[in-house]
């Protein structure tokens, strides 16, 4: 029989207060203890809270980091060679005209709740997405000109589209067009049906409490990963995600254990952790746009040719991303990120020459006035009006600007739009001569939206008959890879010639964890871990 | 026991039953109206400052024009606003909030999930302010002139200067050090969810809870009756409660009835800055994003907070100076 160790017994003869504290500080040391010794466990820090997690109606990258791990694509993107390989489906067809996708899907694929994966659940998903009522926020849209979806056998599945759709293999890679079991999908319906996710993917959804975490469980029965994966199984049984939505608090969430992972950390952060021994530090380039700056073509001054290419030149951009965003970030060089794009951004933009930017100016007559010290043309004065976001750094980076064409006698107008609707509406009003907006994505066609004369945000305004032919044809007339590069290579040549653009930085996501961590890495996208080649040190 | 001078909270309620009925049936009046107001400022305010939330839904760069065009009628938006805002107010009073356009789910049942966690951290918040203000406005009153006095003036300037952004992430640094040094990691880790959001929030609160605690008093201890109790022999100690904190009380309680209805709706900063789950965080995405039906929802649940505990604090009031009643 267990009997107390004597050096304890007048402790529990004092009365029952001793022992009370005593337990309660044993159980305390104990729990500690255990929280300590739980390896097969890991938390991830996100860094907001999505309006919603489900990855078919909701929009955000967030929602994509865990659930990248819960549900299979057709199709995956290899992140080391960007080739798209075998997924869900084990092959597919393209007809001649580029309408016709034929998928041959794997037959040994079952949900986490024994659905079994066939054509008809590839169809169930796909109409549950192009489902007006249930207001899609990005899964809709990359699909696409699709029509319909034909089931053909049991394993055999045809996307019809009205007109070629270079993009769509990119847009069924990604979470957003992921497999769910339709039978989840029927019980519970969007909404609800967040919180009862049910994939095929490594882990399995265990649940969604909002604001607070997500929880997903190892899949023990994972068996048809793509290829590219290290590991064929899960080795961590439980993934947890917490949110730190406050950038300063992420550094202390990792150091003081609550988060084993944790991204977008601040630079300053980040080179402090990176020296730390307990610590790696893995910056992760996000393809798509860099930080960028549209000039405005359709008022004056910005409508001259001579004008933008002084303002490009009269901004320092190495000192800018140095200074604002530490050593971690490579300068921008055209319309798309250089690491994901390489092949299509080619020429260096513009060097810093401020005084090649005067000389520029002075030429056309917007020339210094000594009493004003701006510089004026027919006496109006070089006004511009800079429109930025509040996030991601831009009044930042939007005050250096402002700064360098003060530099050169410009007289500057700084607006900081707070949320997207401000800024949409602040560009509705027309009156500015540069703004900045930029987004994220694996393929190029991205562009389309932003330099297309009716592009949803063509804020440049441009009207350009041969941009116009040269984004058609790249997302329509061909879905030859190095065709389409030649072809945004010519425009992004045209962007640089009309000086449109105004790039910063590319976008690195900085990303800490614990030396005790080993494989992390991320797909094409950037955002989202492969949480099956996690694995502790041994 | 020390017999007290009178009972004032059967006198109170007494005064209080004599007008009783119709002065609370007008206050509810009022506080509906007031609900109203806000919710209706609120409705219109919303549609012509935060941009179109339809731009916002869809601003990931996939969908064209004609896409969102189809959208907004199919979602009502383009129907005049009038017309939308009797639906909202019909569907208002059927209990009914409406859905969020991000997620599609009821707002109610939205507030509902945040709530628990909000209550939580409001209620933690607002007993530590209360007491800290107390004391502190205490100590600041009667020993004016001594150290003690000085150094609980200056606390309490302090807790109204500095902004919670600050003052919480400091809190947060010192816990990471703490957690250093510490080998009671569970103890200082189970701290972070609640002790010290809530001993932060509060203490802004009670900053401002102090200096109205002190001015009071400080007033109060002058007044000629306190010279007249003690007169009739009363006790110091009774003599400071009943004559002079007691009468210094109510507007103690109006700004205590402010804060408890700004940390019951949601604090913002707080919730970011220590991670948790709440409805202030839900508002500021919703407001951003656009999400109009979760602001509102959120703005009846505040406006109807702020009328519960004014009406709550003016009770409160007259219970503990029933000169107050008289003077209505």
């Amino acid at each position: 029989m267990f009997t107390f160790p004597s050096i304890f017994r007048p402790l529990w003869k004092a009365g029952h207060r001793v022992p009370f504290s005593l337990a309660l500080l044993v159980g305390l040391l104990l729990s500690a203890c255990s929280s300590m010794e739980e390896p097969l466990s890991i938390v991830y820090g996100l860094t907001l809270a999505p309006s919603g997690i489900d990855p078919h109606i909701n929009a955000s990258a967030e929602l994509g980091i865990p659930l990248s791990s819960v549900y299979d694509t057709l199709i995956y993107q290899n992140p080391d060679s960007g080739e798209f390989v075998p997924g869900l489906a084990e092959k597919w067809t393209i007809s001649e005209d580029a309408k016709t996708y034929t998928f041959y899907l794997r037959q040994d694929v079952i949900f986490h709740d024994d659905t079994a994966f066939n054509a008809a659940a590839v169809k169930a998903n796909i109409d549950y997405v192009i489902n007006p009522d249930h207001l899609s926020q990005k899964a809709r849209f990359m699909l696409g000109p699709l029509e319909r979806i034909e089931v053909i056998d049991t394993f055999t599945v045809v996307f019809h589209l009205r007109e070629p759709f270079a993009p769509l293999l990119d847009s069924l890679a990604q979470v957003y067009l992921g497999m769910a079991s339709p039978s989840a999908l029927e019980e519970w319906g969007p909404g609800d049906y967040q919180f009862h996710q049910v994939g095929t993917g490594p882990y399995r959804f265990v649940e969604y409490v909002v604001n607070d975490h997500i929880t997903l469980e190892k899949n023990p029965d994972y068996a048809w990963g793509p290829e590219f994966f290290n590991n064929k199984e899960a080795q961590i049984a439980k993934v947890i995600f917490r949110f730190y939505e406050d950038s300063a608090t992420r550094s202390v969430a990792l150091e003081s254990g609550e988060v084993d992972i944790i991204g977008e950390l601040p630079p300053q952060d980040a080179q402090r952790l990176a020296a730390l021994e307990d610590f790696d530090l893995y910056p992760i380039p996000i393809p798509g746009q860099p930080l960028q700056y549209f000039f405005n073509v359709e008022v004056e001054p910005t409508n001259d040719l001579q004008v933008r290419q002084a303002l490009l030149q009269a901004v320092d951009r190495q000192f800018i991303v140095e200074t604002v965003f530490g050593a971690f970030s490579p300068v921008a060089e055209g319309p798309l990120t250089n690491d994901h794009f390489e092949d299509i951004v080619l020429d260096p933009y513009t060097s810093y020459d401020p005084e090649i930017a005067g000389e520029l100016l002075d030429e056309i007559g917007w020339v210094i006035d000594e009493d004003q010290g701006y510089r004026l043309r027919d006496g109006e004065i070089l006004a511009l009006h800079l429109i930025v976001p509040s996030w991601g750094s831009n009044p930042e980076v939007g005050q250096l600007i402002s700064a360098a064409w003060e530099n050169i006698g410009a007289q500057v107008t700084l607006e900081v739009a707070p949320g997207f609707g401000k800024l949409r509406e602040a560009q509705g009003e027309g009156n500015y001569q540069a703004i900045g907006l930029n987004f994220f994505g694996t393929d190029a066609d991205l562009l389309r939206s932003f330099y297309s004369t009716d592009g949803l945000f063509n804020w440049s305004g441009v009207q350009d008959s041969r941009v116009e032919q040269l984004l058609t044809q790249a997302s329509q007339a061909t879905l030859d890879p190095d065709r389409r590069v030649k072809l945004y290579q010519e425009l992004t040549s045209l962007i640089h010639q009309e000086a449109l653009l105004l790039p910063i930085r590319d976008y690195v996501n900085l990303v800490a964890a614990r030396s005790s961590i080993l494989g992390l890495r991320y797909s094409s996208q950037g955002w989202f871990p492969y949480l099956i080649d996690l694995q502790f040190a041994p | 026991m020390v017999p007290l001078p009178y009972r004032p909270s059967i006198r109170a309620v007494k005064l209080m039953d004599n007008r009783g009925a119709k002065a609370i049936s007008k206050k509810m009046l009022d506080g509906i109206f007031t609900v109203f107001a806000a919710v209706s400022v609120v409705f219109f305010s919303l549609r012509l400052a935060a941009g179109d939330p339809l731009e916002i839904l869809l601003s990931q760069g996939l969908a064209t024009r004609a896409q969102i065009e189809e959208l907004r009628v199919a979602l009502g938006l383009d129907r005049p606003l009038f017309s939308q805002y009797l639906d909202f107010l019909r569907s208002l009073l059927r209990g009914d909030l409406g859905k969020s356009l991000y997620t599609g789910r009821p707002v109610i049942s939205l507030i509902k999930e945040q709530y628990p966690q909000t209550i939580e951290l409001a209620f933690s918040a607002l007993l530590f302010a209360i007491g800290l203000g107390l004391v502190l406005g205490v100590a600041g009153a009667i020993l004016k002139q001594s150290h003690i006095g000085k150094i609980a003036e200056f606390i309490a300037n302090v807790g109204i200067s500095l902004p919670v952004s600050f003052t919480g992430i400091l809190a947060l640094f010192l816990w990471l050090q703490a957690l250093h040094w510490a080998t009671l990691e569970a103890l200082l880790l189970s701290l972070k969810d609640l002790l010290l959001p809530a001993l932060i929030l509060g203490f802004a609160s009670a900053g401002a809870l102090a200096k109205v605690v002190q001015s009071g008093l400080a007033g109060s201890l002058r007044e000629p009756y306190m010279l007249a109790a003690r007169a009739r022999g009363i006790r110091p100690r009774w003599r400071f409660i009943w004559h002079a904190l007691r009468p210094s009380l109510p507007p103690v309680l109006s700004i205590a009835a402010l804060e408890a209805a700004f940390l019951f709706s949601g604090t913002v900063i707080t919730e970011t800055v220590f991670a948790r789950p709440g409805l202030g965080r839900m508002l500021v995405n919703a407001i951003l994003q656009g999400d109009y039906a979760i602001v509102q929802g959120i703005v009846v649940l505040a406006a109807a907070l702020y009328v519960f505990t004014q009406a709550l604090s003016e009770i409160l009031s007259i219970i503990l100076d029933p000169r107050l009643a008289r003077q209505q």
